[in-house]
């Protein structure tokens, strides 16, 4: 009788005998069917039900799976990955003194390290879950029956797969019917493997194929040279629809994009007509004379303003030793002039005025300081240069009386 | 939800009938004992007042950490809806419910501030913050009589939230009403902020501040993270030695103590990750004034202290914790919990002693008679209550789905 029936439900022409497909009222009627299955030897079957069953691996006879030890490798993975990636490229293929910090420090690899790790378990715990349960998969033959629909509401079945070397349509149906199953139908596949639509197989090699223009062709421009701009995708509004100063406009007759000020015209604060404090000159002469008041105040201003500005270079005494000086001598930068030091006889004998002058304007590889020293600090700090040129050429009646025994006395030996 | 009058938990499996009374008094007797002569040992140094209170604001915040660590896991289990937790949530409840005892025990940090002794805190050495312009800026804050009024108000939420969810709990022991854990669950989100929020600047107040000039705004998430470590490892251990002595034996399974383990095992990674993120700004930035802090912990005996740390407390336990089998296995759980324990007590002496303790082992005979005799209070306070209420919330209306809670 069950031979008739598989003649008569291999009806249709051109497919195979896929499987067996078994209804089960519940699922407790289910996990009994699953260890009968399992007790019987059968290895390519599987169970479906609406909702996870505990106890099911235990039935199923499934043995722990091996992906959590796949996301731990590719952690590991993703770690050491992360680690070599960084250690190469700071500290081996582009090293890059910044603060002479060291090139290679571990702490600040750690969340590079953690990201990757992470990024890569997730990559190894999403693919091994496709992979282990052979997703995706084009076209699975249960499909084929009807009723298996109801898996995923409220069906409970178990499939059996042909290929499976116990596999026997009559004996695999009596077993499962055995197992008290509702019903057990067949399931079919097309006889031969359903080909691959050639229609989008061709689609796909040319849109892949088109998807590798834009690189080539960016990797073209790389290496050829040219003379156009380059092509700017980020325009971070670089071109405006503005005119330049002193560039070329259409609204005015003589052309120019901007009006030149009215003659005369003098801004706030530019009106600088005392000569004296704002040039440091008398009559067209370097002045002799400080503009301002000397007194404690605007000494400690002027020794801040110079620690802060000259130090660098010039040095904390003066001397030309600063820092700047110090580390280019150290890198051995090539064409580095020593700053002057300021305790020289022609910086001692310049006059206050052209001290001024130059903090001002600058003096060969000097820049100028205008922009960032207002002018009432220049003074200051031409007041502490004063002070630290006569530290270092200072004669005995500089000293206060009282203080001049203590200086004249030898010193005495160690 | 099914009905719960089905489920009938023994009385033998949920109440400590059978544990002799008498535990009680004589761990309170070895605590005292034990206080007497830590007492003794601190005070007969020469620096003496100076080292017992750093002795004992160690071990306080190491008991404080497991009572405000357990009383965080209360509205955790709720806030989440745990079906899994209901059969352990009582133990947590008992771990949790002693803020009244704890206020007692931090009479001897903050009685000796208000009496004007500076030995505990520098910034209450009105001479020190006179000439310290930075301390000067801060005295409006660090001050003796607001750091009182402060704490007053932290005990003072501990005490409510403790008093809301252990009444409720009880409440439901009796009547059975889902309503209560409907109620439960609502208060759980504020009560969680609440906690958070008061624990971030208690040890802002009691521990941070004795480097009165270093700040860290993470420092009271990384004090928390621990103590939620070692409360947890508690819990774990708490259902163990009770499963062993006879009691909750067919209420928690395996499956509880795995999940258990996934919770100890986030709360280590946690502690992890939050330590590393203030190591790592502060190395990163290496501003003196913030260094200087991880420079103390980097010099001396306290270098290989805190190596210990990050071997003890993040690799070694993160990877023996890691797999599913592990979590599974009561005696590598059990192992870990202690283990945990051990080097949560490490870590908080870590954040208390270095600026005090320069040179020698990092651990002395005061820190652990002290840590010992308020371990043996708090056990003691522990054992009285579980002696009169049931082990587990035995009316609760998800008790058949924790019974039966499987993992997939």
């Amino acid at each position: 009788m069950s031979e008739q029936r598989a003649s008569n439900d291999n009806a249709e022409a051109g497919t195979r005998i896929a499987g067996l497909v078994a209804e089960f009222p519940g699922p407790e009627a289910l996990l009994a069917a699953a260890a009968k299955v399992r007790d019987a030897g059968y290895r390519h079957w599987d169970s479906h039900s609406p909702f996870p069953i505990h106890g099911m691996e235990r039935a199923m006879g499934i043995r722990p799976t091996i992906l959590p030890w796949l996301v731990l490798a590719a952690g590991g993975a993703g770690a050491a990955g992360a680690l070599l990636l960084q250690w190469w490229t700071n500290a081996v293929d582009y090293p890059y003194l910044v603060s002479g910090k060291p090139l290679f420090s571990f702490p600040a690899n750690i969340p590079i390290i953690f990201e990757l790790m992470v990024l890569l378990s997730a990559f190894a715990a999403f693919g091994g879950v496709l992979a282990l349960n052979l997703l995706p998969e084009y076209r699975h033959p249960v499909f084929s029956v009807k009723r298996f629909a109801r898996a995923t509401s409220d069906g409970f079945f178990i499939s059996i797969a042909a290929d499976d070397p116990r596999f026997d349509v009559d004996a695999t149906r009596l077993l499962l019917e055995s197992a008290n199953a509702a019903a057990v139908e067949v399931c079919y596949a097309p006889a031969e493997t359903p080909r691959f639509p050639a229609l989008l197989k061709w689609t796909l090699a040319v849109v892949g194929l088109l998807a590798l223009l834009p690189p080539l062709w960016i990797a073209r421009q790389r290496q050829v040279p040219s003379d156009t701009p380059r092509l700017h995708i980020i325009q971070d509004m670089d071109f405006q629809p503005r005119y330049q100063s002193q560039g070329v406009g259409p609204f005015f007759a003589d052309r120019r994009a901007t009006r030149p000020p009215v003659p005369n015209a003098v801004e706030v604060g530019g009106l600088q007509t005392d000569a004296h404090f704002f040039r440091g000159q008398i009559d067209g002469q370097w002045a002799t004379t400080l503009p301002i008041a000397v007194d404690r105040e605007r000494m400690e201003r002027g020794r801040e303003r110079y620690n802060i500005y000259c130090a660098p270079c010039h040095g904390l005494a003066g001397e030309g030793d600063g820092m700047t000086h110090q580390r280019a001598v150290k890198r051995r930068e090539p064409g580095w002039a020593q700053p002057r030091s300021l305790h020289v006889r022609n910086v001692r004998e310049q006059p206050v005025g052209r001290l001024f002058h130059t903090i001002t304007h600058g003096l060969n590889t000097m820049p100028g300081y205008a922009a960032q020293i207002p002018v009432a600090d220049r003074w200051a700090i031409v007041l502490y240069v004063r002070a630290l040129q006569r530290s270092q050429h200072a004669a005995l009646d500089d000293v206060p009386a009282e203080l001049r025994p203590g200086l004249l006395q030898e010193p005495s030996r160690p | 939800m099914k009905s719960n009058s089905s489920i009938e938990l023994s009385p033998r499996q949920t109440t400590l009938e059978g544990l002799s009374p008498r535990i009680v008094p004589s761990l309170r007797i070895v605590g005292a004992a034990a206080l007497a002569i830590g007492c003794a040992l601190g005070l007969a140094r020469q620096d003496g007042m100076q080292l017992f209170l750093r002795a004992y604001l160690t071990s306080y915040c190491y008991v404080i950490g497991l009572v405000l660590g357990s009383l965080l896991l209360v509205p955790l289990l709720h806030v989440s809806r745990a079906g899994w937790g209901v059969v352990v949530r009582r133990l947590a409840e008992i771990l949790a419910d002693h803020v009244p005892l704890m206020f007692i025990l931090f009479l001897p940090i903050v009685l000796p501030l208000l009496w004007g002794n500076s030995s505990l805190y520098e910034w209450a050495d009105r001479q020190a913050v006179e000439h310290d312009e930075l301390l000067h800026h801060k005295a409006p804050y660090l001050n003796p009589a607001f750091f009182a009024i402060r704490a007053l108000s932290y005990f003072a939420v501990w005490w409510l939230v403790a008093r809301f969810f252990v009444d409720r709990s009880l409440e439901q022991d009796a009547s059975g009403d889902p309503k209560l854990t409907v109620r439960m669950e609502r208060a759980s989100g504020p009560a969680i902020l609440l906690l958070g929020l008061t624990v971030t600047f208690a040890s802002f107040d009691w521990l941070m501040s004795l480097d009165p000039r270093w700040t860290s705004t993470i420092y009271g998430i990384y004090f928390y993270s621990g103590a939620v470590v070692a409360a947890v490892a508690l819990w774990i251990l708490a259902a163990m030695i009770l499963q062993a002595g006879g009691w909750l034996k067919d209420v928690i399974t395996v499956e509880h103590y795995h999940d258990l383990g996934k919770l100890l095992f986030a709360c280590v990674v946690f502690w992890g990750y939050i330590a590393f993120s203030q190591y790592l700004l502060i190395w990163y930035a290496n501003i003196p004034e913030e260094t200087v802090w991880y420079r103390d912990r980097q010099t001396g005996p306290w270098l290989y202290v805190s190596l210990a740390l990050v071997v003890g407390h993040l690799v070694m336990p993160f990877l023996g914790l890691l797999s599913r089998e592990m979590k599974r296995n009561k005696a590598i759980l059990g192992f870990w919990a202690a283990w945990l324990l051990v080097f949560h007590w490490i870590d908080v002496s870590w954040l208390t002693m270095p600026n005090l303790k320069r040179e020698g082992f990092p651990v002395g005979p005061v820190e652990l008679c002290l840590t010992a005799s308020l371990v043996c209070f708090y056990l003691a306070s522990v054992l009285r209550q579980a002696m009169d209420r049931p082990l587990a919330p035995v009316r609760d209306p998800r008790l058949a789905e924790s019974l039966a809670f499987e993992n997939f």
